[in-house]
């Protein structure tokens, strides 16, 4: 272990290390095949995990209220049912509107948000469904493939009319042991975009500079010594898709595609060489659309991959770093439920998935998902520690504590190529700052 | 539903279907043999087919099916495990243990035993 100024017999400085464990195997496709199934299965595994969890959870909640389902609902009685939300917005974008009305009546510009006034909620169970209504359920809040636990009645009109709500809440998190340890810092940055014309090739060799030690004093270089791990969030590259265009790509135009991606695999080598690095796939990466994200390949990597450090990950990512367990994406499911509904700043989405403890309620309906038969690996079993999101607009961190005691470090990732801020994370008290790169002489 | 066929006769007459494409009757579910989609031009029909109307297919035949296939139809029926359509009846089975709603013993022997039908009735119908 190092003495805290890190500095050995002959002056040079070792870099910290931390446990590393990788629990994406819920998130990577191994032995799934695709035989026709439809989106149907996803949903009654969700269906099924939340309603086992939200049973479990009632008798805290309202012990004398009787839990009934949506077919056996009587008119007047006042009970609990259980079932998977579906928000019915008016403005959502269809694709049978392109059929059904004229091409002349619809807008070419989309609105971002498509929340309207008139946005009712539904529940639905396996025996049927029914209309929500009541002040308790704010449709503005949420969206549709959320599982919730009401309490109300059914009306005479043929609404159920909502009293109180119940969430799965935060999951239970594994206790860090207090110990007060030395700093470790894991660097967090997404949006690189390498190949777009809002990137700076300056600021990201700044960043892997600071991070492989290559600037300043002996000062700086014991603090970038402590660095112990590179998350990368998605969107690293930007391919010119303007040269996709259905026909065959000549040889020049082939070597401009993959001109970004040489680049990244440049940096990456340079940082790989000397740190442990995690790279995620994101919505402009060449990677697959739908959740969750399998890894880059390997064969786009070919420097970096020789590598030990270097990991492609899939995206969302679950690992561990000594204690500290992590959960995070590249921004996909929070910018999807941006669209769906509102909140004060990203933060609050972050938070209300976990408290909902699933990672991208909207997947399948808004969000591309994988078809999973058997199970829902977005559902949160466990609590982490920190969870963050990629690819957002700026860098945003908040604390929050759970009711039995859990602490998350949330966070959002600014896009690098816009900010030129990177996240940094110490492990040891879960405090976050920003480290921003500039270029321009003031 | 609309004929596709490009041949004029076909156009000209506009002959109702009767006894081709039929929906399936409630009450003649019991005659379903697992044909493949290509063999099978209807289905729950009790009118005997004109035999121009099947290409490279069989006439329905009245199948009986034993009392395993009916425990198994009942397991495929049976809501608290979920849709059956999309996925094979093991699989469905195996889903149904491991998310803890112990289904029946017996039926995954049934399944692993591997002589009855391994797809739900609708699967390659729907």
């Amino acid at each position: 272990m190092e003495t805290e100024d890190s500095s050995s017999e002959n002056g040079l400085l070792h870099r910290k290390q931390a446990l590393y464990s990788s629990l994406d195997s819920c998130f990577v496709i191994q032995k799934e095949m695709y035989r026709g199934q439809q989106y149907s299965q996803i949903y009654f595994a969700r269906l099924h995990l939340m309603r086992t969890l939200l049973y479990s959870l009632l008798p805290n909640w309202k012990p004398h209220i009787q839990v009934c389902t949506v077919i056996g609902l009587e008119e007047g009685k006042e009970c609990i049912i259980v079932g998977t939300l579906y928000k019915h917005m008016k403005l959502k974008p269809s694709i049978l509107e392109e059929y059904s009305k004229e091409r002349s009546a619809t807008p070419l510009v989309r609105p971002h948000n498509f929340m309207h006034p008139d946005d009712h909620l539904i529940l639905e169970d396996e025996s049927g469904r029914i209309k929500v209504c009541g002040d308790v359920l704010l449709p503005s809040v949420y969206v549709t493939g959320v599982v919730v636990a009401l309490h109300g009645k059914e009306t005479g009109t043929g609404d159920f009319w909502v009293e109180d709500v119940m969430e799965g809440g935060l999951p239970h998190q594994i206790e860090r042991p207090i110990k007060s340890g030395e700093d470790k810092y894991v660097i967090f940055v997404s949006g690189l975009d390498i190949g777009s014309s809002t990137s700076n090739p300056l600021k990201f060799q700044l960043l892997v500079d600071h991070i492989t030690g290559h600037l300043g004093d002996k000062k700086e270089q014991s603090i970038a010594a402590k660095i112990v791990r590179v998350i990368i969030a998605g969107n690293s590259v930007e391919i010119p898709r303007g040269l996709l265009n259905g026909q065959n790509l000549g040889s020049k135009d082939q070597f401009t595609l993959f001109e970004p991606i040489k680049e990244l695999d440049i940096q990456l080598t340079q940082i790989a060489a000397g740190i442990p690095v995690d790279i995620m796939p994101g919505p402009n990466d060449p990677a697959n659309f739908s959740l969750p994200q399998q890894p880059l390949h390997r064969c786009l990597f070919p420097s970096s991959s020789a590598y030990n450090t270097f990991r492609s990950c899939p995206n969302p990512h679950l690992f561990q770093l000594d204690d500290v367990s992590l959960l995070g994406t590249s921004g996909q499911n929070i910018d999807d439920l941006e669209k769906y509904s509102d909140a004060n700043d990203k933060l609050e989405f972050l938070e209300r998935t976990l408290r909902w403890r699933h990672v991208a309620p909207t997947a399948p309906n808004t969000l591309g998902c994988y078809p999973f038969t058997d199970r829902d690996p977005f559902f949160v079993e466990t609590c982490p520690h920190v969870y963050f999101v990629g690819n957002q607009e700026k860098y945003e961190t908040r604390l929050i504590k759970g009711a039995e005691g859990q602490i998350v470090r949330l966070i959002c990732i600014p896009r690098f190529s816009e900010t030129g801020v990177a996240v940094v994370l110490n492990l040891r008290n879960l405090d976050c700052h920003a480290l921003s790169f500039g270029t321009e002489f003031s | 539903m609309a004929t596709s066929k490009s041949d004029m006769k076909g156009f000209f007459k506009q002959k109702k279907k009767s006894g081709g494409i039929t929906k399936a009757k409630a009450k003649s579910s019991s005659t379903k043999k697992s044909l493949s989609p290509k063999r099978s031009a209807t289905y729950g029909s009790d009118i005997t087919q004109p035999a121009a109307l099947i290409s490279h297919g069989f006439p329905d035949i009245e199948n009986d099916y034993d009392e395993k296939e009916e425990v198994l139809r009942q397991f495929d029926m049976n809501m608290a495990y979920g849709p059956c359509l999309g996925m094979s009846r093991l699989a469905r089975w195996e889903r149904a243990k491991s998310l803890g709603m112990n289904p029946p013993e017996d039926i995954g022997h049934l399944l692993k035993a591997g002589k009855v039908g391994a797809e739900c009735l609708w699967e390659g119908r729907v």
